[in-house]
């Protein structure tokens, strides 16, 4: 019956073309749909590495403070034990504009063996700002003042890029050469990833340098860890604390309100997206319902034949659900071609998992709805009474 | 082979009922030769469909090969149909996007025989009926006389102890119409076929062994 079914279906091709069309068409909207989903599933599902509550982001321009780099020094010194000193803070960290959840991003390019790795994660970072995170060493060592002045440039990097280095390996001790190789850089620990850029996203290669003295002039943001029932009084008496110190404007940022807001800079974009999907998706499922019964109104000549000549209503009704799975399963093959090249040529950089989970995923979906949209026209035909079709042909 | 008693069939509608088969009472056996006349709307066709169990009577009986299949199922009865009943229609109904090798080979489709043993029964049934060489050809590439014989392979591949024929030459000139008829009456007399012919044709159904005769719905010869 199926050599039968494909011979019918080959020699309607161009009567089948729409439909084969149709059905290309959504699994490739459907395919990027899962894609995403599937994306975002599987970075959602990965820890988030840090903790993120109690945790505020001081931001404020320094533009008046001195220029002088050892009194800078010496102002941050004091303002982190002024800080510390109050007994709702528990930690206090200076930090680059890049910290996690803000729209900063900063890059640097890495040399090891002569490969270039690129598009990795720059934080420039303070001591504490390992504590204010809590964010556990899975390899070596966290900074110590004493790296600052050393010798060698000491980094922290990241669980992602030491795989991406050293595989397996210990990190630990090892140098690796700045983007244009002239520098090298010394790894003294291995950080576990942070998804810094929200739930979704994946935390991506990074490395961690020490605060220097040169780079207290560039220093605008404090994270400062809380304790619980730091609340809004303490929130304005900082606020009028640091107004006072750096005698400029300044700005206090919750970080988990943050997360909020960057994880939803994925969510909109993606309810938007599987909305204008599935507005598509019902516009198929009814364009293929109406195939279909346009067909069977069509056939009904054929259908009272097969009825006269052997077949049961139930093998009517199989036979134009299968030729309507058979035309699928053309369709899906071509698509599979297509959707086959994204994880062959790793496109956007996404793991291949992804591109395939997203693959079987969308296959199973348009066989679903292929069926759906087949059962009711399929019965439909089987109720057709012989004698009436072949009379109306 | 075929036995009818008191058939009856009513079409109803919300407004009106009509009465197509009036108390139809027919024997016929096995190897016969009958053809059904009458004018138009008399009941010919449906009591055509009844024989072939393509339609069910209102009342009545029948029995086919000795069976009543008033009890049957769809599925019990589809297979009936498929063994025991070859159908020949006016407009051949064959299937113009397939081949006519494989618009014969269609009632093999649904018995359990593989695709080699398929090809060698549609092919000796194209022989039968003189178009061994046009297997490769589509419906629409054939006259009306070389579809009705590809209906004709279609009818009897499945080697049917029975074949109804609803006005098979009506659509052609005489000259075919004879030709088709030569056909039915060799497969009549050399296999034994039991033949019901629907006919408008006084000439071929006076080539039948039995002509019936229908009026509004009743029988009257």
């Amino acid at each position: 019956m199926f050599k039968h079914l494909f011979k019918l279906i080959w020699n309607k091709r161009r009567q089948n073309f729409l439909f084969l069309s149709e059905i290309l068409v959504s699994f490739l909207v459907i395919f990027a749909v899962f894609s995403f989903l599937t994306y975002y599933y599987q970075n959602y599902s990965k820890p988030l590495g840090f903790d993120y509550k109690r945790v505020w982001c001081i931001t404020y321009n320094n533009g008046e403070l001195t220029k002088n780099n050892d009194s800078l020094k010496i102002f941050y010194d004091n303002l982190q034990k002024a800080l510390k000193s109050m007994p709702q803070i528990e930690e206090v960290a200076y930090s680059g504009a890049n910290y996690p959840y803000s729209d900063s991003f900063s890059s640097t390019g890495l040399t090891q063996n002569g490969k270039k790795f690129n598009y990795i994660a720059n934080y420039t970072v303070g001591i504490d700002y390992k504590k204010v995170w809590n964010v556990p060493l899975l390899e070596g060592r966290w900074f110590l003042p004493e790296d600052v002045v050393s010798n060698n440039k000491n980094i922290v990097i990241n669980e992602t890029l030491k795989k991406q280095l050293f595989g397996n390996a210990q990190a630990t001790g090892k140098l690796i050469g700045n983007y244009d190789e002239k520098e090298k850089l010394k790894v003294i620990g291995v950080m576990q990833d942070i998804k810094a850029s929200g739930d979704f996203l994946p935390a991506g290669s990074a490395i961690f340098n020490p605060i220097d003295t040169a780079f207290h002039k560039y220093t605008h943001n404090i994270l400062i860890k809380v304790r619980e029932g730091a609340d809004a009084t303490f929130e304005s008496q900082l606020y009028k604390f640091m107004a006072n110190t750096v005698k400029n404007a300044v700005e206090i940022k919750h970080l988990d309100e943050m997360r909020n807001s960057k994880n939803k800079q994925t969510i909109i974009p993606m309810v938007i997206f599987i909305i204008i999907a599935s507005f598509l998706i019902i516009n198929v499922a009814l364009g293929l319902f109406g195939v279909l019964w346009y067909n069977i109104n069509k056939r009904k000549g054929e259908i009272g034949l097969r009825r006269a000549i052997g077949a049961s209503g139930r093998s009517v009704s199989y036979q134009l659900v299968m030729e309507a799975i058979i035309l699928a399963t053309i369709s899906l093959l071509v698509g599979c071609f297509f959707a086959g090249q994204f994880p062959l040529l790793s496109v956007f950089n996404i793991p291949a998992s992804v591109y395939i989970i997203a693959m079987l995923l969308s296959v199973a979906f348009i066989y679903l709805l292929v069926l759906f949209c087949s059962l009711y026209p399929g019965k439909q035909a089987a109720n057709i009474h012989p004698a009436v079709a072949l009379h109306e042909e | 082979m075929i036995r009818l008693q008191n058939i009856e069939k009513v079409y109803r509608t919300d407004t009106v009922e009509t009465l197509a088969i009036n108390g139809i009472s027919l024997d016929i056996a096995k190897g016969e030769f009958l053809s059904i006349m009458g004018p138009s709307g008399c009941g010919k066709s449906t009591l055509l469909n009844i024989m072939g169990l393509l339609d069910e009577p209102s009342k009545g009986n029948i029995k086919i090969d000795e069976q009543d299949i008033s009890r049957f199922s769809d599925q019990k009865l589809a297979k009936f149909r498929n063994q025991k009943l070859g159908f020949i229609f006016q407009s051949y109904h064959l299937i113009n996007d397939l081949r006519v090798l494989d618009n014969v080979e269609l009632p093999l489709l649904y018995r359990t025989s593989s695709a080699k043993e398929r090809k060698v029964l549609a092919t000796a049934a194209l022989e039968k009926v003189g178009l061994s060489n046009r297997l490769k050809h589509f419906p629409t590439q054939l006259s009306g006389g070389q579809r009705q014989r590809v209906a004709i392979a279609r009818a009897i591949v499945g080697n049917p102890q029975i074949i109804l024929a609803d006005e098979p030459t009506g659509n052609l000139d005489s000259a075919m119409g004879n030709e088709i008829m030569d056909i039915l009456i060799n497969l009549n007399k050399n296999e034994g076929t039991t033949i019901v012919m629907v006919t408008h044709d006084e000439s071929m159904a006076h080539k039948t062994h039995r002509l019936v005769r229908l009026f509004d719905g009743s029988q009257v010869q």
